[in-house]
């Protein structure tokens, strides 16, 4: 194992951050690490890289992290911001001077997707661009093991594609990833297994298609009407089946070609509707039922039956 | 890359960032010129009947001299420390092979060449203002380079104990001001308490050896004997490295690796 723990947990006062979390990660593995703001993702990754002292057992390429080798390792933490008055080549060169060995800086620029932006302090670039400098030195040393913690995290659509892009490459070349996100679909898109935090707790881990087949129910149609008792009391007499949701009015378990058979219901009944949608289950709603929280696209956590 | 490149990179990227905040830069050189101006050209100091400020010019070399090497160390390497914390920098640098005291090492590099820049302006300015005769000997050279070390550790032990970059800012000026006049710099040790401990403040040290080496007292020999052999100027500075050493080892530790 390149990456393991065991019984971790790490508490702050009163607040427990991690409580008995134990994971494994292979060789090349990417391993994605989801959950809202406050699960425990950060204090996680900083009891995987040494920066904070949890209980428990980790071990990094076989070590204790304070003693695994720093050539191989690279971090980008959450909220990092390198010397704000260093064009993004310097600062990229700084991080690449602490090591025997670092990538071309041009290179990593380039890969990183600015290419045109290389002198331009970095206090001046966009949010998006200072986020790609700041995997850029994460890159800059061709480590064999990242932790990327949030690394799309403002980042433009584009801009995150390039950042999948490049972690699917260092994955393919041998590198371990651990990348912790909010986002369901980057975490989908990108994770050879995926480990669920909630509370400081790993509440489920495995492949996303897996666990969206184990958890996550069937595909399903969400129903947006404006008298959405009513439309729920003409498709329940028409025998279909609810998700659990006080928010929301989504019909359980409907195939892609029954979906006309749920509007000609509605229709027929005489209720106006503005809109279906249907979608196949995904992780958000693994993470749903496994916790009664939706992460939504801020990263903070809701309890199901919040406004 | 060696250890010394590593060192090199975090210097020159220390350097770079400080270098490129121009305020920050103009009053490193702003300030002690302002104090030169008003002790040596308002107040006037001048050898006279006692008191305040009537020691000959020259006598306040020392004075002039810690404005710089107590100050700018120690609100510098303490705001550094304290913006690296809250920039999750420390985090990121302990994944790196770069040592603790490494970096302090390099943030001591770039504050030995910043001040060393500004505490030569100073002693032209002051020979050009209040016409002190000065002894440009080179042991000012290691007195200035062990002074900044001591206090980059001072600053280093700071900001890693202050929550916050302005908490290091008050507490760097509560314990820099009482140290400027409380260490033989601009107020003679005729004029304080017997019971002041002023060996206490490592400011002393150098108070005491940097005007060994560059003021001539009118009616004294400047480098008076100390029982053992030693010249007032080499006891001080052996002293004065061995708090530096005890300071800078202190600081390094005393850096947040983990949160």
């Amino acid at each position: 194992m390149v990456i393991s723990a065991s019984d971790v947990r790490r508490s702050y006062g009163e607040t427990v951050a991690l409580d008995g979390v134990s994971l494994d990660i292979d060789a090349g593995e990417i391993y994605g690490l989801i959950g809202p703001n406050g699960a425990g993702k950060t204090t996680l990754v900083r009891a995987l890289t040494g920066t904070t002292d949890p209980e428990g057992e980790v071990r990094l390429l076989g070590e204790d992290p304070k003693r695994a080798d720093p050539q191989r390792l690279g971090l980008l933490p959450q909220e990092f911001s390198p010397p704000a008055r260093l064009t993004a080549r310097e600062v990229v060169s700084y991080y690449g001077g602490l090591y025997d060995e670092s990538r071309d800086v041009g290179e990593t620029l380039v890969d990183v997707g600015l290419t045109d932006s290389g002198n331009t302090y970095y206090e001046d670039l966009s949010g998006g661009q200072k986020r790609r400098v700041c995997v850029a030195t994460t890159l800059v040393n061709d480590p064999d093991v990242l932790f990327l913690d949030e690394p799309t995290t403002g980042i433009d659509p584009q801009g995150r594609r390039d950042v999948w892009g490049l972690i699917d490459a260092l994955a393919d070349a041998g590198a371990t990833v651990l990348v912790t996100t909010h986002y369901m679909e980057e975490a989908e898109r990108l994770c050879d297994r995926v480990g669920l935090l909630a509370g400081g707790r790993l509440v489920a881990e495995g492949p996303p298609a897996a666990l969206v087949a184990e958890h996550g129910g069937r595909p399903r149609v969400e129903i947006r009407a404006d008298d959405s008792d009513h439309a729920r009391e003409v498709l329940a007499a028409a025998d279909y089946a609810f998700v659990p949701d006080e928010r929301r009015l989504v019909v359980d378990d409907v195939a892609p070609d029954e979906v006309g058979d749920v509007a000609t219901t509605l229709t027929d009944a005489g209720v106006a509707y503005d809109g279906l949608l249907w979608r196949q289950p995904d992780l958000e709603e693994v993470y749903l039922q496994l916790t009664g929280q939706t992460v939504g696209a801020s990263g903070t956590p809701r309890e199901v039956g919040d406004e | 890359m060696s250890r010394a490149g590593r060192i090199r990179s975090e210097t020159v990227a220390a350097g770079k960032a400080f270098l490129r905040r121009r305020t920050a830069v103009f009053f490193t050189f702003f300030f002690p010129a302002i104090i030169i101006l008003i002790f040596g050209a308002l107040v006037n100091t001048a050898g006279g009947t006692g008191g305040l400020f009537t020691e000959p010019p020259g006598y306040y070399v020392p004075g002039y001299l810690a404005v710089v090497v107590l100050f700018t160390p120690l609100s510098r390497v303490g705001s550094e420390v304290a913006r690296h914390r809250e920039d999750n920098r420390f985090e990121k640098l302990a994944t790196t092979p770069l040592r603790r005291w490494e970096w302090l090492a390099a943030q001591t590099l770039v504050n030995v060449g910043i001040i060393g820049v500004a505490a030569a302006g100073i002693l032209l300015l002051v020979v050009a203002v209040t016409g002190a005769s000065i002894v440009f000997s080179p042991l000012l050279v290691p007195f200035v380079v062990l002074g900044v070390a001591l206090f980059c550790g001072l600053g280093a032990i700071l900001g890693s104990l202050s929550d916050s970059s302005d908490g290091v800012i008050a507490a760097s000026n509560g314990i820099a001001l009482p140290l400027l006049f409380l260490s033989e710099t601009f107020v003679p040790q005729s004029l304080l308490p017997e019971w002041l401990p002023l060996w206490v403040s490592p400011l002393t040290y150098f108070s005491r050896g940097v005007r060994a080496v560059a003021y001539e007292p009118p009616d004294t020999l400047a480098t008076s004997q100390v029982p053992g052999g030693l010249g007032v100027a080499e006891s001080n500075l052996l002293v004065l490295a061995a708090l530096t050493l005890a300071f800078f080892v202190v600081g390094a530790v005393t850096l947040p690796r983990t949160d």
